[in-house]
């Protein structure tokens, strides 16, 4: 054979070897073999911190599932990295689906990820469980019965930190949100919901996503004369922000008001956000021996404390275990059945999932940044809890009564 | 007043970190004619070691002077050791190579640091506000400006009035014109290179106060570096200069008053030049 | 000759049996492997033969991604009108464009095509209400071969529709390629200012084939739609035209056929390494150095070389 042929064939060859042994060389699956999660997180790029939060909170889980498992099998994580690309992350569930038989998809980062692969879950009929995405649309617009939300959702987090507002002396407010999907959303739900509550909107701004330097909108937001700035900046614009906003000696006059105040934050920008309030989806500071357990046990693996998307994950994955052991089975179709109008005692509090869009109803926290000497970054200290029905809005929809 | 006094000083801050990236991607581009994608990641490597040397030595002061050769010596490290060999090739080649290296760097970069973002204090002595009539202006970003005027003026300095200077123009202009006259083409190459991703390692570690130092930093800047280039004129250092006021200026008064467009009017100003002068406003045209 | 005529022949024949012996994931991947070895194909035609560096070629894929699912979602049309507007859509983009853009060359007509593309990236991410936005059109269906006609939402179908697109561009890219255009392609390739000396502008060239690339570009982007159920700015982002160049590279710039494997190896790489390791980049980033380095041509590109040795 000619070495030109032969390499054309040991290339050929290698590509057919790697998509696999063809399909009439398989075995099948016994039946009752481990029941299988399959995690397509943004685990590398820009969007890593998310993914990586869903991985810690599994893998905790997995520890803490393995003497009992569920149903008496055993509870098996498939992780694969999708570097927070909608169609890497496509690509992988699919994979996910197809090749390792997951019924069940959870911990993708972002919005976008999660809408495209959402969309295909009908058709593989596979659930798909939210523990991280924010957008409004997944339960209401692009709302499929194998799609449930165990997180607080963007609008409920803008609920949570009005409603505290509303009660509060601050009357005047600048919002800027990222020029993207959840920063406009996230800004519109707040507008619509403050100035409900009889207070004034100073002025909106959305700078694109990605901005470096937040000078000019620090100006703008001075020259404004709010009391407070709501912000829906993702991470790291966020983490940018405050940190220029503090060296603008901005954060003493205006103070910054987040959709999603997270540990992360908080690590990075360190005691120059100390003051700052929002809302948080999970806050590790709650007050409950459940919740200090947790956070013991996480530490102690991780050797960090839980942030938001670690402890909706968590509780995520464990109600799913419940409502699997409540089933009797895995089967898509039943477990569905089982979870709809389901209770869940989580870490936080009290979960209900609605049937009607299968989003979870939860408390809603307002809390704040503050210095405490335990810790080596600020934490969210708890200013007000919401019960669920305050804080979720109407059934398939975005808005509040 | 104060107003428009604020935001001069914030596009001169701005234009300043831009040129502290874009001058050493417009000297690669007019010297080795290579278009290097990996020079964003060297200006994230800098905000890296940078917060680093804050760590280990608890200043901020030895970072400026440390990190900058660091990083100019990994650079002229890589360039001896890969860029090298493709010189005579199609630019196809050198563009992919950069391309990949990048790709190494960052995903190195974060092995290295995890993923949550690193955050510098600047040192006490600029902390806070400034005082200038009637306007408070963070002291960090005085500094800033204060230092990318002094390295502009020290890089067109010694490319104008140095003989060193006067070789690397003379590689620039024509490279094998200069190899017969006796300049060593490869290493001059070679510490172009360095003295480029040293500058953008500068830039990092400047940047890092105000933007703590983060993955993505990379991406983000590159793009912003390329239209300061085409703007100014690749290969051209008073064509960064003037590139990184005109992009600064544009991006500060642009996020003031039409935050959504501005990115949008940039590309179409690159485009334009690209179009009708492509040497850009200093640069030669070939 | 005869050993590339059976080489072809036995692809053909794989490519037709794959759907019969592939368990169903295998065949899922194939199908996206063959989507995007289509959009390197089309890069190559301006990379290759004209030696023009286009960093906005992602645009034309995500312009045609766009349009199909707009056509299968809102007018749930079979999926050749989708392909059609895609391909059309992306077309009617590139001119003016590529108008602009041939006006430049090198480097700066790469960076000329990166202005552009990013200019659309920043049209779909905030066109919101027809575009979806930064979250996209998801939920974009498989519909029908024809008004009527069979279904193509089975995996099978859809891979048949798949792969005889990509054979078909494949024949007619190859056959453009040899026409008397394809040869002043390569002349203006080789040496631009000699083909300008005499006396032929090479300008309307350059657009021609910069559009039908386009076109191109626009058909794999209009598969990819109702393949993945969606459409998003991030396939119109310049990272996706720098890998399609990657792709190009790791085939073999200017052989057509190996851009198409380029691609299916680049994905692969990717894929096998992202299994075993969150670091996968390094050794993505690392292969590609080395095959820059050592392996410039290609593996078909190589291939070629080495059968050329006496």
């Amino acid at each position: 054979m000619r070495r030109r042929d032969f390499l054309h064939v040991a290339v050929a060859s290698g590509v057919g070897a790697t998509l696999g042994v063809p399909a009439f060389l398989r075995r099948t699956w016994a039946q009752g073999g481990p029941i299988k999660i399959g995690m397509p997180a943004a685990l590398s790029g820009a969007y890593a911190q998310y993914g990586i939060q869903a991985k810690r909170a599994a893998e905790l889980f997995s520890k803490d599932i393995k003497a009992k498992g569920v149903l008496g099998r055993p509870v098996e994580f498939i992780y694969e990295d999708t570097a927070g690309d909608p169609a890497t992350a496509v690509r992988k569930a699919q994979k996910l689906v197809e090749k390792d038989g997951v019924k069940f998809l959870t911990g993708v980062a972002l919005s976008s990820e999660a809408l495209a692969v959402s969309a295909k879950c009908p058709e593989w009929k596979v659930i798909f469980m939210s523990t991280i995405n924010g957008a409004g649309a997944l339960t209401a617009k692009a709302f499929h019965r194998y799609f449930f939300r165990v997180n607080t959702s963007g609008p409920m987090g803008a609920r949570a930190i009005s409603l505290y507002l509303a009660e509060g002396p601050m009357k005047r407010f600048f919002a800027l949100g990222s020029d993207y999907a959840w920063g406009r959303d996230s800004v519109a739900s707040f507008t619509s919901q403050i100035t409900a509550a009889k207070k004034e909107i100073a002025g909106t701004d959305y700078p694109p996503v990605g901005t470096k330097d937040f000078a000019s909108y620090i100006a703008k937001i001075r020259q404004s004369k709010a009391d407070g700035v709501y912000l829906a900046l993702p991470g790291q614009d966020a983490t940018i922000y405050l940190k220029q906003a503090h060296q603008f000696g901005l954060n003493r006059e205006v103070k910054p008001i987040m959709e999603i105040l997270e540990l992360e934050n908080m690590k990075a920008v360190g005691d120059a956000m100390v003051g700052a309030i929002g809302s948080s989806r999970y806050p590790f500071t709650v007050d409950t021996p459940r919740n200090k357990d947790f956070v013991k046990r996480f530490y102690e693996l991780h050797g960090v404390y839980p942030d938001m998307f670690d402890g909706e994950t968590y509780e995520g994955l464990e109600w799913l275990a419940q409502v699997i052991q409540k089933a009797g089975t895995d089967d898509v179709e039943k477990v569905i059945d089982t979870w709809e109008d389901s209770s869940y005692e989580g870490l936080e509090g009290p979960f209900f999932m609605r049937k009607c869009d299968h989003q979870a109803v939860q408390l809603g926290f307002a809390v704040e940044a503050v210095k405490d000497p335990k810790y080596p970054h600020p934490i969210p200290k708890i200013l007000a809890t919401y019960p669920g029905e305050k804080v979720t809005p109407k059934c398939r929809t975005e808005d509040f009564s | 007043m104060a107003n428009l006094g604020e935001q001069l000083l914030n596009a001169l801050t701005l234009a300043g970190l831009l040129f502290l990236v874009s001058a050493g991607l417009s000297l690669v581009f007019g010297i080795l004619r290579v278009v290097n994608f990996a020079h964003g990641v060297f200006y994230m490597l800098g905000a890296y070691l940078g917060f680093t040397t804050v760590m280990l030595s608890g200043w901020f002061w030895p970072a400026l002077v440390i990190v900058p050769p660091v990083v100019g010596t990994l650079g002229a490290l890589i360039e001896s050791t890969t860029l090298r060999f493709i010189y005579r090739r199609p630019p196809i080649y050198q563009l992919l190579l950069t391309f990949g290296l990048a790709l190494i760097l960052e995903e190195s970069l974060r092995i290295l640091y995890g993923p949550t973002a690193k955050g510098i204090e600047p040192p006490a002595f600029l902390q806070g506000a400034l005082s200038l009539g009637s306007l408070l202006y963070p002291r960090y970003r005085l500094f800033v400006v204060a230092l990318s005027l002094v390295v502009a003026l020290a890089v067109w300095l010694f490319l104008r009035k140095t003989r060193a200077g006067l070789v690397i123009r003379a590689v620039a202009q024509n490279s094998e014109m200069a190899d017969c006259l006796g300049a060593d083409v490869a290493r001059v190459r070679t510490l172009v290179f360095g003295a480029a991703c040293a500058l953008a390692g500068l830039g990092g570690v400047a940047a890092a106060p105000m933007t703590t130092a983060y993955l993505g930093m990379g991406i983000s800047v590159i793009v912003d570096a390329f239209v300061v280039v085409v703007i100014g004129g690749l290969g051209s250092i008073g064509g960064s200069i003037a590139g990184s006021l005109i992009v600064g200026a544009a991006q500060t008064w642009g996020a003031f008053y039409l935050p959504e467009t501005a990115m949008v009017i940039m590309y179409a100003v690159m485009g334009a030049i690209l179009i009708f002068r492509p040497w850009g406003l200093f640069g030669e045209e070939e | 000759m005869r050993g590339s005529r059976a080489l072809a022949a036995l692809a053909l024949v794989a490519l037709a049996v794959v759907p019969w012996v592939a368990a169903r994931h295998q065949l899922s991947l194939l199908t996206d492997l063959l989507i995007y070895g289509l959009f390197a194909l089309s890069l190559d035609l301006i990379m290759g033969y004209t030696g023009m560096v286009s960093f906005g070629h992602a645009a034309y894929f995500g312009l045609g991604a766009y349009a199909s699912a707009l056509v299968l979602i809102h007018f749930g049309q079979p999926v050749p009108v989708a392909l059609l507007a895609g391909a059309l859509l992306a077309g009617v983009v590139a001119l003016p464009v590529g108008w602009f853009s041939t006006r430049a060359t090198g480097i700066y007509f790469a960076m000329l095509t990166l202005a552009f593309a990013q200019l659309l990236y920043t049209l779909a991410y905030k066109w919101r209400d027809l575009t979806g936005g930064s979250d996209g059109i998801a939920g974009v269906p498989k519909t029908t071969l024809f008004w009527g006609g069979p279904s193509l939402a089975s995996p099978q179908a859809f891979y048949a529709l798949v792969a005889a697109c990509v054979v078909l561009s494949l024949v007619l890219c190859r056959a453009l390629v040899r026409s008397p255009f394809g040869h002043a392609l390569e002349a203006i390739r080789e040496n631009e200012r000699r083909f300008t000396s005499l006396g032929r502008d090479p300008r309307p060239f350059k657009l021609v084939v910069f559009v039908i690339a386009a076109v191109f570009a626009g058909l794999a982007g209009a598969l990819f739609a109702p393949f993945r159920g969606f459409a998003s700015p991030e396939v119109m982002f310049w990272v996706f035209s720098g890998q399609g160049l990657m792709m190009v590279l790791m085939g073999g710039i200017g052989t057509l056929v190996g851009p198409i494997l380029g691609a299916m190896v680049f994905i692969l790489i990717q894929e096998v390494l992202s299994s075993y390791t969150e670091h996968w980049m390094i050794f993505t980033g690392a292969v590609f150095v080395l095959m820059v380095i050592f392996l410039p041509d290609g593996i078909v590109g190589t291939a070629r070389r080495l059968r050329m040795r006496p």
